[in-house]
């Protein structure tokens, strides 16, 4: 397992990259997460539930997915090491979560209660700064998902996905990222062949 | 053995036979997958496909036991009634060398989509998993399983579980000896 050492030292390289804070600062916010481990498919949070956590992920792949009353899956996003996770609008709106948050494989999150991160908004207004800009960063994400659903074929989702996450074959069932990309699980072997790695 | 410990050890084991499926048969191709074993024995592909009938049988079985089974607030200690061990330990890789001829329902054909059937296996630990997870807040050795191959005799749930989870190790060996 890794030290927490190395657990601040990812957090920081990914705070870094959305709104440098002094020391103290990013002390202050850091102190809010803690770590543990969630195991294969374990909720973390429930359709339904409210988001009460930000989290960030230090090892290990999760889903955010809705399902609807057929049970029909459709997962939203991936997020990986280095990552802010967790549903968001549900967080930020204290509203019912639409959707599931779960650990597809072992994993090693920290999380932080949003109550808490609120509580030291109030007295740091560059955490607020960091939330926004990490909100924005995002958003981006969701609308650059969003090309890549309206624009590209099974096979540019496919090349994306393993850009950002190249051992990702590995790490899941196929089936989740068959569901990602839109395509039906049984033709993930043709995608796969198709795209020669 | 108490009822915590027996249940994380054997979703650990879950956990592993996962892995191997997730990090290798799923990766492989079609003509591994199914070639026969150097012996003439099964492919990769049947050894799991053999598992899957056992999960087929057994899975909706523990999910209806689990949901009918009353809650356990104290904790259990877990003990092998003397059927239990004899079925456990004749599926242990590390003690039965002994051979045995697959029954009825559960020979695997030899022209399989192989792709299908390790996506199947996945789905079906992944099952698994949740099973051992709602079991540790049932009364587990109270729920009755009847065994696939002679109905009339029964299993607890805890020795039925590790009956399926052992018989899984053994084929994955199997099916690892084609790698």
């Amino acid at each position: 397992m890794l030290s927490d050492a190395s657990h601040k030292l990812l957090f920081k390289q990914t705070v870094d990259g959305i709104y440098s804070l002094s020391e103290d600062d990013f002390d202050a916010f850091f102190e809010l997460f803690k770590p543990f481990s969630a195991k294969r498919k374990e909720i973390l949070t429930y359709n339904g539930a409210v988001e009460k956590n930000l989290y960030f992920i230090i090892d290990g792949l999760q889903r955010m997915y809705f399902s609807d009353e057929n049970g029909r899956e459709a997962t939203i996003l991936f997020s990986y090491s280095g990552n802010f996770g967790g549903v968001l609008d549900s967080m930020m709106n204290k509203t019912p979560s639409k959707f599931y948050y779960e650990a597809l494989s072992p994993s090693i999150i920290l999380r932080a209660s949003f109550t808490q991160i609120e509580q030291l908004i109030e007295t740091n207004p560059k955490i607020e700064i960091l939330l926004r800009k990490g909100l924005i960063s995002a958003f981006s994400g969701v609308l650059e998902r969003l090309v890549e659903l309206q624009c590209f074929s099974s096979e540019e989702k496919f090349r994306q996905l393993l850009k950002r996450s190249p051992h990702i074959l590995q790490i899941v069932p196929h089936k989740y990222l068959a569901n990602y990309i839109g395509i039906d699980a049984s033709n993930f072997s043709k995608l796969i062949n198709s795209v020669q790695i | 053995m108490e009822k915590l410990l027996l249940l994380n050890q054997l979703e650990n084991q879950v956990e592993r036979h996962l892995q191997q499926a997730i990090q290798k048969y799923q990766n492989l191709p079609d003509e591994i997958l199914l070639k026969p074993s150097s012996s003439g024995g099964w492919s990769i592909a049947q050894c799991l496909e053999h598992l899957n009938t056992y999960g087929d049988y057994y899975l909706p079985l523990f999910e209806k036991g689990l949901v009918e089974g009353q809650d356990d607030l104290s904790i259990e200690t877990i003990k092998s009634t003397w059927l239990g061990k004899l079925a456990i330990d004749s599926m242990n890789p590390e003690k039965g060398k002994k051979k045995f001829n697959a029954m009825k329902g559960h020979i695997p054909e030899v022209s399989l989509d192989a792709k299908a059937v390790v996506a199947e296996f996945i789905n079906q630990q992944e099952q698994l998993l949740q099973i051992l997870r709602t079991a540790k807040n049932k009364r587990i050795q109270q729920i009755k399983i009847p065994i696939s191959i002679a109905k009339f005799l029964k299993l607890h749930l805890g020795d039925a579980i590790r009956f399926l989870i052992i018989h899984n190790e053994r084929h994955i060996r199997q099916a690892n000896r084609n790698l």
